[in-house]
């Protein structure tokens, strides 16, 4: 038997007390997803489409990309207690710092997106640019479109690992600490970048495109998730410990163990759902029943990607490494 | 260069938490936070029981996850005193830094944002006193001093006792050292 009397309230009588929350589960998130369109979106554009030239295949989903990621970084700045301070993250580099590495890392990957979204933009829908300056700038861009498509996909798999690898590096939280989770984050990110693609496409080709991708991805995800779980069930105590919130089924921990219940329900449904539309016979125009189905499978991929982010974001502060 | 270090004798720790007090008052730390605590562990059946008192603080680490982690480089290590202390005014509340401390040694100050914690008092070290906990304790429980001085009472105690240190598996080489802490399992 062991009682313990602490003086004072503090972090260690209220494990999470000022650490992160929602705010940063959300960025994370919008992270991962401007990352997902970023590497999806170059994916379609770099590869041959079979009976047409190649060029750019998803160009509205692309310009979505910096913008979701300008609004993610809306939510880590309201996460800051200093906020005036901000400024001092681009006054220094610091190597060892994976926040500083994401903080520079946003600065390039928003301008340089927004360049790639603008290559894209084909010339018969170049007049939605609006201003006379954009619709020259992509003019000129659309030249090195390959190019710019290819860094971006190197951009998006920068930013996909850095969402995990900020939360991972940290020892003192064991349900973080996990060499794979800057892993399952590029794979969710990827999937939910495909997701956000698929509701958004016009072309039937793209939106079936994408959903065979984002097959392998879910199927990717799901095993990731198990070896996640997994290796910290094998790990030292504080990792074995750590992910008892989730399959604790008690009252205090029912939302984690409802956050694994969704995943164990939502990710392998979206992925049977997407088998069976890729089995289906698709005409060159998708009916309105085949877009809904595939627009509720993408919806369920964008929510299980936000659950995760959520539960570990929450749990990883409830265990302490030992 | 110097390198300062406490050394924790439970041995002689009665758990009056006059150091909380003396602490709290020297550096006006805010409402419902603390710097340093004192943990009361009872272990055992009654009525056999077995009590640790335990001081807490940060552990000054030689290998700070803390400072590695802070994006600003806010947070850092004085090469002179080997204290982990806080350039306030770079801060920007973060909270990489509280994430990342495995001793939960850092807390918000809530009324300016930066992620404050014990100093070691680097302010009466300049001076030439001792810690404002160091100096009221009046077990002389905490002990305080510089352990590249070989014949400073630190250094002298930790040659001549066996000694621990907090969560040595973390890898964080803490400077706060325990004589007598009840060993666990
Ligand atoms: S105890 Fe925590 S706050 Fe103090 S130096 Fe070590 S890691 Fe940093
Ligand atoms: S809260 Fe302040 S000291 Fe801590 S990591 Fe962030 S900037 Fe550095």
């Amino acid at each position: 038997m062991t009682e313990v009397t602490i003086t004072g309230i503090n972090s260690i009588t209220y494990p999470h007390l000022d650490v992160w929350n929602w705010l940063v589960a959300i960025y994370l998130f919008l992270g991962g997803l401007s990352a997902g369109i970023l590497i999806m979106s170059a994916i379609a554009n770099l590869r041959k489409w079979p009976g047409s030239a190649s060029g750019p295949h998803c160009e509205k989903g692309v310009m979505f990309a910096p913008f979701i990621l300008a609004f993610g970084m809306l939510f880590i700045f309201l996460d800051l207690e200093r906020k005036a301070n901000m400024f001092w993250f681009y006054l220094t580099l610091q190597p060892t710092s994976p926040m500083s590495w994401g903080a520079w890392g946003i600065m390039i990957i928003i301008p340089v997106s927004f360049l790639y979204a603008l290559s894209t933009a084909p010339p018969e829908s170049r007049h939605n640019l609006r201003y006379e300056a954009l619709i020259k700038l992509s003019e000129m861009l659309r030249p090195y479109m390959r190019r710019l498509a290819m860094i971006s996909f190197g951009l998006g798999i920068f930013l996909g690992i850095y969402t995990g690898v900020l939360l991972s590096n940290m020892l003192a939280r064991p349900l973080w600490n996990s060499p794979i989770l800057p892993v399952l984050f590029l794979t969710s990110a990827a999937s939910t970048g495909a997701a956000f693609l698929i509701i958004v496409a016009r072309r039937a080709a793209v939106k079936l495109f994408y959903t065979k991708l984002d097959i392998w991805l879910i199927f990717a995800e799901i095993v990731i998730i198990v070896l996640f779980f997994y290796g910290q069930y094998n790990s030292s105590a504080s990792s074995k410990a750590s992910i008892m919130p989730f399959f604790a089924l008690t009252h205090e921990f029912f939302l984690y163990f409802l956050a694994v219940f969704l995943m164990a329900v939502l990710l392998p449904l979206a992925l049977v759902m997407k088998l069976i539309e890729m089995r289906e016979e698709h005409a060159d125009v998708l009916s309105e029943a085949t877009i809904f189905k595939m627009n509720l499978s993408a919806v369920m991929v964008l929510t299980g990607g936000l659950i995760i982010r959520l539960a570990l974001i929450y749990a990883g502060q409830l265990v302490k490494f030992m | 260069m110097s390198k300062y270090v406490m050394v924790i004798d439970q041995r002689r720790c009665i758990g009056c938490m006059a150091c909380i007090v003396a602490c709290k008052a020297e550096n006006d730390v805010p409402e419902e936070h603390f710097r340093t605590r004192v943990i009361q562990e009872v272990e055992g059946q009654f009525p056999k029981l077995r009590m640790e008192l335990r001081s807490e603080l940060c552990n000054h680490c030689d290998n700070p996850p803390c400072v590695y982690n802070c994006p600003t480089g806010a947070s850092y290590k004085d090469k002179e005193t080997g204290m982990v202390l806080l350039k306030k005014n770079r801060c920007v509340g973060c909270k990489a830094c509280i994430a990342s401390c495995p001793y939960d040694a850092r807390y918000i100050d809530p009324r300016h944002g930066y992620a404050d914690k014990c100093t070691f008092c680097s302010h009466r070290v300049a001076k030439g006193k001792e810690p404002a906990c160091v100096q009221t304790c009046i077990g002389r429980s905490r002990i305080f001093g510089d352990i590249e001085d070989p014949e400073s009472e630190v250094s002298v105690l930790l040659r001549e006792h066996h000694f621990e240190v907090l969560k040595p598996a973390a890898g964080t080489e803490p400077k706060v050292y325990y004589i007598n802490r009840i060993l666990k399992g």
